[in-house]
């Protein structure tokens, strides 16, 4: 900021020491450069000097309104327009742009005629005679099929054949494909016969069968409320029942598990709750597999069907000399399992995502063990084949290298409470002869009574004896607990 | 445009019910003009010959003229205000507009039979000139307002009631029933207003207009009120001043109990209070829930007393449904459409939900909450139909008219 001298004067009233025009000059580029937004009398007191300030005083720019339709306004016209849907020349009239071009009106191609088909007398006399119909009412539904554009439900209750028997809408759908089918199998087709047999699919009407499903919507409509509420018991038993077939199948399983051990081949995996609708499909595959297996009980469940084991079946001799070329190896499914369940099913995979893993309980010690030997075993460079049964005995030698050391640890823990309890065997027969003679406390006692001093020296030694006496019995109700709680580790471990 | 399908020809839509008669331009969202259906007319003795009145000459009804030919009175202030020996009738006719070029109409009638839409068609181009004419059902233009082309279409007006089940924006005619239902209810409020009970003396039912003075002290003190003009007005086919009260009456008090009758639930809601023109005033407990039980459930003393009394809504609905495709219950209850002024009946929407879903599963009402549209769904839906761009195939036109005479309008109007 450039104050000059004659600024300040002015400011606080001095009498100017320099002449006028000096001032009208400094001041006159000032103005000229009040920028927009700002009132000139407070551009005068802020000066040039903020311009930062004047920005922000500057007038505020509304957001820019949208440019909408090149520009100018668009000329609209009262335009009258034909429809070339109709059959004659009405006139309409509606407002349109003047740019928009005159040409077909836009809606007239949702006009669209469906497909129908007409018969000659000649067609009819040969094809079409029909004991329930006569020619005329034939001609009658498909001039009405024709006019309602095959909405049946409409046709049914618009059809007023004169004199004609009454009609259900299933026999007026009857005649109608039926009559389309002979036409169409009777004529020549343009296209071939894939085309020709797709169209009289499309033709298809089962007339008995709509009429049961028909009777059967009607008998749903007619049931009272109790027959509702009964109907709707039985679904929930239903699904209650499937549910417990579900658990009973699991717990099976679980049985079947822990009776033959790794032999029951079934997999350590937890069975997952399947929906019944994956239950149901299931069971459709493995009716598409064969029939039931005898191996195990068949369950009450008409969903579970027990399909052939699949390791019965020998691989095609074709296949073992392709699988030596190709070094594929296939995995034996589990022996003993006929049940191809989902949960037993292994699929194809990687080597290195089966590697053996030590059972959990004792992964850390054997991860231990292996690291004191400086072996890392839970990556595998080169998953061969080899490299895994290699690494596969490891663990089980570690496995059964911990499980000694866990013996050796429990027998030599048992050693050492045997020989605590013969010590103190020991020393209870030493500690007899104090123990008989347990009246004398009550001497003692009345000792204390006759003479305090002496009493007190003999009370302090009395109260080591019972001390010992009592760490004695401690001692002995454990030993007679320990056998019997060392008896149950056992039995669980075993 | 094209975007909507809709494409605005201004086509003049006119929906005529027995109460009023709508009109309006397509495209709009309510009628433009919302005239009486009834007419106020001075019987002479010697010509009969009827002229023809436009609204704009009968909107002064205030000081009506002295005319020694017969006088129509129409429109808004036509038969509503009393008149010295004005009868009051009731046509379907109309005579509102004069000049339709270049605008078609369409026109919603709640008629089927082909004479009566073959009149109307003769009626607009003969009389009119309108250049393309199209006549749709009302049950339709109704399922359209609900923008349903499938729904049951529950319409409840002033002077009937009818179910039409809509498939694919065609009625089907044998599932179509009507009763007069409405106004059985009318006159069972009638009824209960003009017979004297143990609390109340009887009502008279004098218009506004009857009464020159009236002190009003309170409820039930005897009245001092004087009127004007000695003979009561004639009342023409059974309408007249007070149905308009007994309709006042209905409107602003009457109701209808949501779970079926019931004495102590009647009992239980608030009374409400009414006072009537001659400044007898009122406060009406369970007597207002009587009337609208009328809609849904008919005393078998009443029914044993009158053999052919019109079906309620209840036994319409199963006769409707009954004549239905079974496969198409299922749809139609899944559409049902409330409309109609009649249906404004407070607590009707809610009764109806209660009997309908007492006995069939899966019921959904559609009942617009806006009166408008509830009133005058069938104007709604005409003047959605008729601003479509697709519809304007659909008219009749003149040169279809000359060409084919009256069998076109069943053939073009199905």
């Amino acid at each position: 900021m450039a104050l000059s001298a004659s600024d300040i004067r002015s400011a606080l009233s001095l009498p100017q020491s320099t002449p006028a025009p000096a001032h009208h000059r400094k001041t006159h580029p000032s103005t000229t450069k009040k920028p927009d937004g700002i009132s000139r009398e407070l551009y005068s007191l802020i000066g040039p000097s903020a311009p930062s300030l004047a920005a922000h005083l500057a007038k505020p720019r509304l957001r820019q309104k949208p440019n909408l339709g090149g520009g100018g306004t668009v000329k609209w016209e009262h335009r009258p327009f034909g429809n070339s849907a109709r059959s004659d020349t009405l006139q309409l009239f509606h407002w349109v742009k003047l740019s928009d071009p005159i040409g077909d009106y836009p809606f007239a191609k949702y006009n669209v005629q469906p497909q129908s088909y007409t018969y000659s007398q000649d067609e009819y006399s040969r094809l079409l005679e029909d004991s329930e119909w006569t020619k005329e009412e034939t001609d009658y539904l498909f001039s009405i099929v024709q006019e309602y554009d095959l909405r049946w439900y409409v046709i049914h209750d618009r059809y007023n054949f004169p004199d004609g028997p009454i009609r259900a809408i299933e026999d007026l759908k009857d005649r109608y494909y039926s009559v389309c089918r002979k036409l169409i199998r009777n004529r020549p087709c343009a296209g071939d016969e894939s085309s020709r047999s797709q169209l009289l699919n499309s033709y298809q009407f089962d007339k008995e069968r709509e009429k049961m499903r028909k009777n059967y919507v009607a008998s749903l409509e007619d049931r009272t409320p109790e027959e509702i509420a009964e109907e709707e018991a039985l679904f929930v038993e239903l699904k209650r029942l499937e549910q417990n077939e579900r658990k009973f199948r699991k717990e099976r399983d679980d049985l079947l598990r822990t009776l033959l051990g790794a032999d029951s081949g079934l997999p350590d995996i937890v069975v997952e709750e399947d929906g019944p609708a994956a239950l149901s499909i299931e069971g459709i595959r493995k009716k598409k597999k064969g029939g039931p297996d005898f191996d195990l009980p068949p369950t009450p469940s008409n969903i579970i069907q027990l399909g052939p084991p699949v390791s019965k079946r020998p691989p095609p001799p074709k296949s073992a000399v392709y699988d030596a070329q190709h070094c594929i190896v296939r995995v034996d499914p589990p022996a003993g399992s006929s049940n191809t369940t989902k949960v037993t099913h292994v699929p194809a995979h990687l080597r290195s995502f089966k590697l053996p893993v030590p059972k959990a309980t004792i992964a850390p010690k054997v991860a231990q063990a292996l690291a004191e030997l400086g072996i890392t075993y839970s990556r595998l460079v080169m998953p061969t084949r080899d490299n895994c049964s290699q690494l596969e005995s490891l663990l089980d030698a570690t496995t059964a290298l911990i499980e000694t050391k866990k013996i050796v640890d429990r027998v030599e823990q048992d050693i050492r409470v045997l020989k605590a309890r013969l010590g103190i065997r020991e020393s209870e027969s030493a500690d007899r002869d104090p123990k008989e003679s347990t009246p004398m406390d009550v001497d003692e006692s009345k000792q204390d009574r006759d003479g305090e001093g002496e009493g007190r020296a003999q009370s302090v030694i009395r109260g080591r004896k019972q001390l010992c006496r009592s760490i004695s019995v401690s001692s002995i109700d454990t030993s007679a607990s320990l056998p019997t709680r060392t008896g149950t580790k056992r039995q669980k471990r075993g | 445009m094209v975007n909507y399908g809709g494409d605005e020809v201004s086509a003049l839509v006119v929906d005529m019910g027995s109460s009023s008669v709508r009109a309006g331009y397509a495209g709009d969202d309510t009628p433009k003009a919302i005239v009486s259906s009834y007419y106020g007319y001075r019987p002479t003795a010697g010509d009969s010959d009827v002229q023809m009145g436009d609204t704009a000459g009968e909107s002064n009804p205030e000081a009506p003229k002295p005319r020694s030919d017969a006088k129509l009175y129409l429109g808004q202030h036509g038969p509503s205000i009393w008149r010295a020996g004005m009868e009051i009738g009731h046509p379907f006719r109309d005579g509102l507009m004069s000049d339709f070029n270049p605008i078609p109409a369409l026109i919603s009638h709640a008629l089927v039979d082909s004479a009566n839409r073959e009149r109307m068609a003769e009626i607009m181009f003969e009389e009119f000139q309108v250049p393309a004419f199209y006549i749709a059902n009302t049950g339709v233009l109704n399922a359209f307002a609900a923008g349903k082309g499938s729904a049951l279409v529950v319409d409840v007006g002033h002077s009937m009631a009818s179910i039409t089940p809509v498939v694919d924006g065609f009625v089907l005619r044998k599932g179509l029933v009507y009763s007069a239902l409405p106004k059985l209810v009318h006159a069972h409020a009638k009824h209960i207003l003009a017979n004297p009970t143990p609390v109340r003396r009887g009502i008279e039912l004098y218009p506004h207009q009857l009464i020159a003075t009236k002190i009003s002290r309170g409820l039930l003190v005897s009245l001092r009120y004087t009127r004007i003009g000695s003979p009561e007005p004639r009342i023409a086919g059974g309408h007249g001043m007070k149905t308009a009260e007994v309709d006042e009456w209905i409107q602003s008090v009457a109701s209808v109990l949501d779970q079926g009758w019931n004495e102590q639930a009647a009992a239980s809601r608030p009374p409400r209070q009414y006072e009537f023109p001659t400044g007898y005033n009122m406060y009406f407990g369970a007597e207002r829930f009587q009337v609208g039980e009328q809609f849904f459930h008919h005393s078998p003393q009443l029914v044993a007393q009158n053999p052919n009394l019109p079906k309620n809504i209840p036994a319409l609905l199963s006769e409707s449904l009954r004549a239905c495709d079974p496969d198409l219950r299922q749809v139609l209850m899944g559409n049902v459409v409330l409309t109609g002024g009649g249906s404004l009946f407070a607590g009707f929407a809610d009764r109806l939900e209660t009997e309908l879903s007492r006995n069939i599963p899966h019921v959904k009402i559609h009942a617009p909450g806006n009166p408008m549209e509830r009133r005058y769904g069938g104007w709604l839906g005409g003047s959605i139909l008729a601003s479509l761009g697709t519809f304007h195939q659909l008219w009749i036109s003149r040169e279809e008219w000359q060409e084919y005479g009256k069998a076109i309008v069943g053939q073009r109007c199905k």
